[in-house]
């Protein structure tokens, strides 16, 4: 979820309109999908929920779109792209390593402090967002004063030249970049596995930048003051990469740059920014099936040009910026939000349908209302667990536990196999109130077999006083079986958990169902519990199969 | 007014026992004695007494004389000067033997010597051996009257002790003097008449017998203090929260949603690409999806379908582009642990038992990677599903939202706003007006995108919807921190409300 934080003044000045904030914030939950999260001292924090706008995440973008909105503007934006003599070289040895680039230049205006915050949050936010933390996708913007053009994108050997990257005193090697500067070691996976690494690097042999690491010290520290912009982006994603231009060229257009486009000379030559030109055909009936109003056919354009689209007849044409359009329903859904989602009025559903609950849903409930029967008070834990919980304390090994990878913290990083460990767990939290404690969980368990995880239901029964033992865990056991009118036998079960002698295997319907036993007086110790306890564990997925 | 003949007939046994004492006693002490009651039994009836106005009970500190530590050992043993004297009876002993026979330390040898001396009642000859004098005997047949001090009753009161010999007993550690609650009872007015009535000394009897039931006898039943405390029992019942998420799932079962199930441990497939979640979609990165250790992959993807859905990620469908990338075939069977309840909804989607038209729910343990406090939990539920038909649009969406708003939180003050999911187009959010919390985001929802139904075999509309009822569980169970939903406290379990 994107959030951004621009000047509310800048805002409405782009806006071309006065506005509480207040008015804002409602605009923006109405029309954005979006929540103004805070506002001090001028500045304003909004929190989208679409990932796939960038064009929003920004001053310029919100203004743009709220003109629409407003009435202010209508139609497709505005922008003039000039042709100059600017020109990147591809050279073919980054295709296999980052092949795509786009670049313009912007002249003009001067770069204030607060202009600079606005381009380096939009550039941050596309570089980490949009393009994941920029494999896909990463920007660089230079001050182009000191840059000879043509500019050559090529890879070079990582220790092949050497440069003064952006925070640093002394020329490094890119392979030292990736060592040593705080961006390289961030980003350096991004190129880790390749022989040669991609570099922008201008006719005089002066580095702009190592992509997408850092930018030279000389010719990429953009300034306060700054006059004319070099706009870069480079990517394996050649869509994200002409989105990003696009988006920096129309925003910087509206600043009142001059924007030049420059000539990628690659196997083909071409200019950037490119125009996308993606049409799309939107009828009167497409909007009323998808979202059940009617509207007349100026009604429509009227909220397609509200919505910055340019339309002509029933042909639409998505702007440059937006690269969210795949399907037309996305323009629908702008439609309909243009109309207003306030003004939509729901209707009730009208077919008739019997509802029911899962099967499994309904045995379960069956078993733990007979367990609730038997005094035993629920319980309802985490199903993350850990292999100390799981085995360790229990004394056992080898039981199918299913670790996660990337576990945040060891409490939470294995999913339990069984449930009785869980309910040994909550008697250790326990024992300072009253006994007996009679406690039981039904939940789902997750057991890994070789290559193969079985998801299960379970349910576990432990009772705790001075007096528990296995009579009373099989007396429970008879009295749940009695209710299902099933048969069941025991058989003994070597296993660390229970007393030797003490523990048994449940079976019924010939397979095995369950185990039941007096806690071994180790695993007690382990749990740090002082009295005796038994468990009862059942396979309730395989006692349902038995029974239907 | 009650008639004494029903005061009477409610007294408890202590009661009867306790009131005949306190017209002769006042100290618990003394009213044990002559009741044959134990102290917390006396205690027990001069306070059911006092709340039944019969007697006034008073507490006051007193100085008591009690055992202490040695005094309680001499009393099974005897006083180490009394076993001093009784081994020497058979004849002269030397240190040692004396020890052993007498069973003495040397600390109680040394204690005894320099007493039995004082009072001439041995003599020690050369070489440290030690014979019992005449007054010695003596002593010994007339007795020692601390022994049978130390054999008494206790506590005490200070003056029944003589001054010089509890000095002395105190200083030896046999005796020690403590402070003590005295409680003392005198009789009401109404207390002394009931006390001195012959009716008390009629039997009274506790429990009724199947005996009494057969003879008739049954007709002296004491009536019982309806009001007294009782021990505790604990009875059986579901987990509070559990119980919650029983009554959601009855109130959409009611409504006309089937329920549906999906497995914990999930595979990317079916818990992102079949949604049409691009595979490098922000949500699908390392730090939001908890990725299982071993084994890593799913080997029963359905072929065809991942086929469908590979296409529609790559090329798009009839009408939509896709996403425009290179579907990675290894990343689809990756297993993960559930990260969002929709997981579910393709498998439906997909399955021959479909219903159309249908309407669907599931109630699902979800997974994210989060740092866990009082607002985050690792495992957290999730409620959601879908309803498919003919011609179904986003007004119906709207009116689905209104409904639920009124069953889950009892409100028809809504607001509908546009929101975002990855799979949904439209989508919308829902806030409710809870009549407690108020504002509150209660639901997400839209219609899945066509490149996600499609693939699946689907091509009418299906509304998306996912109800968040977390604060509203919290609210109801009076909870703070959403790890107590699933709490380990089996106090806070035990005295739930249900």
């Amino acid at each position: 979820m994107p959030n951004i934080s621009f000047s509310f003044r800048d805002f409405q000045q782009l806006l071309g309109k006065k506005l509480s904030i207040g008015e804002f914030k409602d605009l923006v939950a109405l029309y954005a999908k979006g929540e103004v999260e805070g506002f001090e001292n001028d500045e304003v924090k909004v929190a989208l929920d679409d990932t796939n706008m960038p064009y929003l995440w920004c001053a310029e973008g919100m203004a743009r779109f709220f003109r629409g909105v407003l009435g202010k503007e209508k139609g497709l934006a505005e922008i003039k792209v000039g042709r100059g003599n600017y020109e990147i070289v591809v050279d073919k040895s980054v295709k296999a390593i980052r092949p795509h680039i786009a670049a313009f230049v912007a002249e003009g205006r001067e770069i204030d402090e607060y202009l600079l915050k606005q381009l380096i949050q939009l550039q941050d936010k596309m570089d980490e967002g949009y393009g994941r933390k920029r494999k896909h996708l990463s920007i660089g913007v230079y001050s182009h004063r000191n840059i000879a053009f043509p500019v050559r994108y090529t890879a070079v050997d990582p220790k092949g030249i050497s440069f003064v990257p952006l925070e640093m005193a002394q020329k490094l090697t890119p392979a030292q970049i990736l060592k040593m500067h705080p961006k390289g070691r961030q980003y350096g996976w991004i190129l880790g596995s390749f022989s040669r690494y991609p570099l922008l690097i201008d006719s005089r042999r002066e580095v702009l930048s190592l992509v997408p690491i850092t930018n030279s010290d000389f010719t990429g520290k953009l300034r306060v003051g700054d006059k004319e912009l070099l706009f870069e982006a480079t990517g394996i994603d050649s869509e994200a990469v002409n989105l990003a231009a696009n988006i920096f060229a129309q925003n910087l257009f509206e600043r009142g740059f001059k924007i030049t486009a420059v000539k990628i000379k690659d196997s083909k030559s071409f200019t950037t920014p490119v125009d996308f030109n993606e049409k799309m055909r939107i009828s009167r009936e497409d909007v009323e099936s998808r979202i059940g109003i009617k509207l007349s056919a100026s009604r429509l354009r009227q909220l397609l040009e509200k919505a910055r689209y340019g339309v002509s007849g029933n042909i639409v044409t998505v702007p440059n910026y937006r690269a969210d359009i795949l399907h037309k329903f996305d323009i629908v859904e702008d439609v309909a939000i243009m109309y207003g989602f306030d003004r939509i009025e729901g209707i009730p559903l009208t077919s008739y349908t019997a509802g029911s609950p899962a099967g499994m849903s309904v045995f379960v409930d069956k078993i733990r209302e007979i367990v609730c029967g038997l005094g035993f008070q629920e319980i309802l834990s985490p199903v993350l667990s850990s292999r100390k919980v799981l085995e360790g304390n229990m004394g056992i090994s080898g039981s199918g536990v299913v670790e996660i990878d990337n576990f945040m913290s060891e409490t939470f990083s294995a999913v339990r196999n069984w449930l009785s460990p869980i309910l040994m767990e909550v008697l250790s939290k326990n024992k300072h109130n009253d006994f007996p404690q009679k406690i039981f969980e039904q939940g789902t368990v997750n057991i890994r077999k070789g290559n193969v995880i079985e998801d299960k239901e379970h349910i576990a029964l432990a009772s705790s006083h001075t007096n528990s033992g296995f009579t009373e865990a099989k007396q429970y056991l008879d009295a749940l079986f009695s209710s299902l009118n099933l048969r069941y036998s025991i058989q003994p079960h070597d296993s660390a958990v229970f007393i030797k002698g003490r523990g048994g295997r449940v079976k019924a319907g010939g397979v095995d169902i369950g185990i039941i036993g007096e806690v071994s007086p180790e695993v007690l110790l382990n749990w740090g519990l002082e009295l005796p306890a038994v468990l009862l564990e059942l396979d309730l997925t395989a006692l349902n199969n038995i029974i239907s | 007014m009650v008639s004494m003949e029903d005061v009477i007939a409610g007294l408890h046994r202590l009661e009867r026992a306790v009131l005949p004492a306190l017209l002769k006693h006042s100290s618990v002490y003394d009213i044990g004695s002559a009741a044959g009651l134990k102290e917390v039994e006396v205690l027990r009836g001069i306070r059911w007494l006092r709340d039944k106005k019969l007697a006034d009970v008073k507490e006051a500190e007193v100085d008591f004389v009690e055992l202490d530590e040695l005094g309680r050992a001499y009393a099974r043993e005897g006083l180490p000067e009394v076993r001093f004297l009784e081994a020497l009876k058979a004849g002269k002993l030397g240190l040692d033997s004396l020890m052993q026979k007498a069973k003495l330390s040397r600390d109680e040898v040394n204690a005894s010597i320099g007493l039995l001396k004082r009072n001439g009642w041995i003599s020690i000859n050369k070489g440290l051996v030690f014979e019992i004098t005449v007054q010695g005997r003596d002593k010994l047949s007339k007795g020692f009257d601390e022994y049978h001090l130390l054999r008494g009753r206790f506590p005490l009161k200070v003056e029944d002790v003589a001054a010089a010999s509890l000095d002395n007993l105190v200083s030896r550690r046999i005796l020690r003097i403590s402070k003590k609650k005295l409680v003392t009872a005198a009789l009401t007015a109404l207390g002394r008449k009931i006390a001195s009535s012959s009716a008390l000394k009629e039997d009274a009897v506790d429990r009724l017998t199947p005996e009494m039931i057969k003879s008739g006898s049954w007709s002296k039943l004491r009536s019982y203090n309806l009001e007294a405390p009782v021990p505790k029992v604990f009875l059986g019942k579901k987990q509070p929260y559990r119980r919650f998420l029983e009554e959601v799932r009855s109130r959409l079962v009611a409504l006309g949603f089937r329920e549906m199930s999906g497995p914990v441990v999930e595979s990317e497939f079916w818990n992102m690409d079949a949604l049409f979640m691009p595979q490098f979609h922000s949500a699908r990165d390392i730090h939001d999806v908890y990725y299982v250790k071993e084994p890593k992959f799913a080997d029963n993807l359905p072929k065809k379908i991942v086929e469908n859905v590979r296409r529609a990620h790559e090329r798009g469908i009839p009408g939509s582009r896709g996403w425009r990338y290179k579907f990675d075939y290894k990343k689809t069977a990756r297993l993960v642990l559930r990260s969002q309840d929709t997981s579910i909804s393709p498998r439906t989607l997909s399955s021959e038992d479909l219903q159309i038209p249908g309407k669907y729910f599931q109630i699902a343990r979800c997974f994210r990677y989060d740092v866990i406090d009082a607002t985050h939990n690792a495992d957290f539920d999730q409620i959601g599903g879908f309803v498919v038909g003919e011609q179904l649009n986003l007004r119906h969406l709207f009116g689905l939202l209104r409904l639920f708003a009124r069953e889950f939180c009892g409100t028809d003050e809504v607001k509908v706003v546009p929101s975002y999911f990855p799979f949904t187009e439209p989508s919308a959010a829902l806030y409710a007006k809870h009549p407690a919390l108020g504002w509150i985001e209660l639901a997400g929802a839209g219609i899945f995108r066509p490149e996600m139904t499609v693939p699946l075999g689907v091509d009418k509309p299906v509304i998306a919807w996912g109800i968040g009822l977390g604060r509203v569980a919290m609210f109801k169970l009076g909870l703070k921190d959403i790890r107590q939903l699933y709490s380990h406290d089996l106090e806070y379990l035990r005295a739930a409300k249900v």
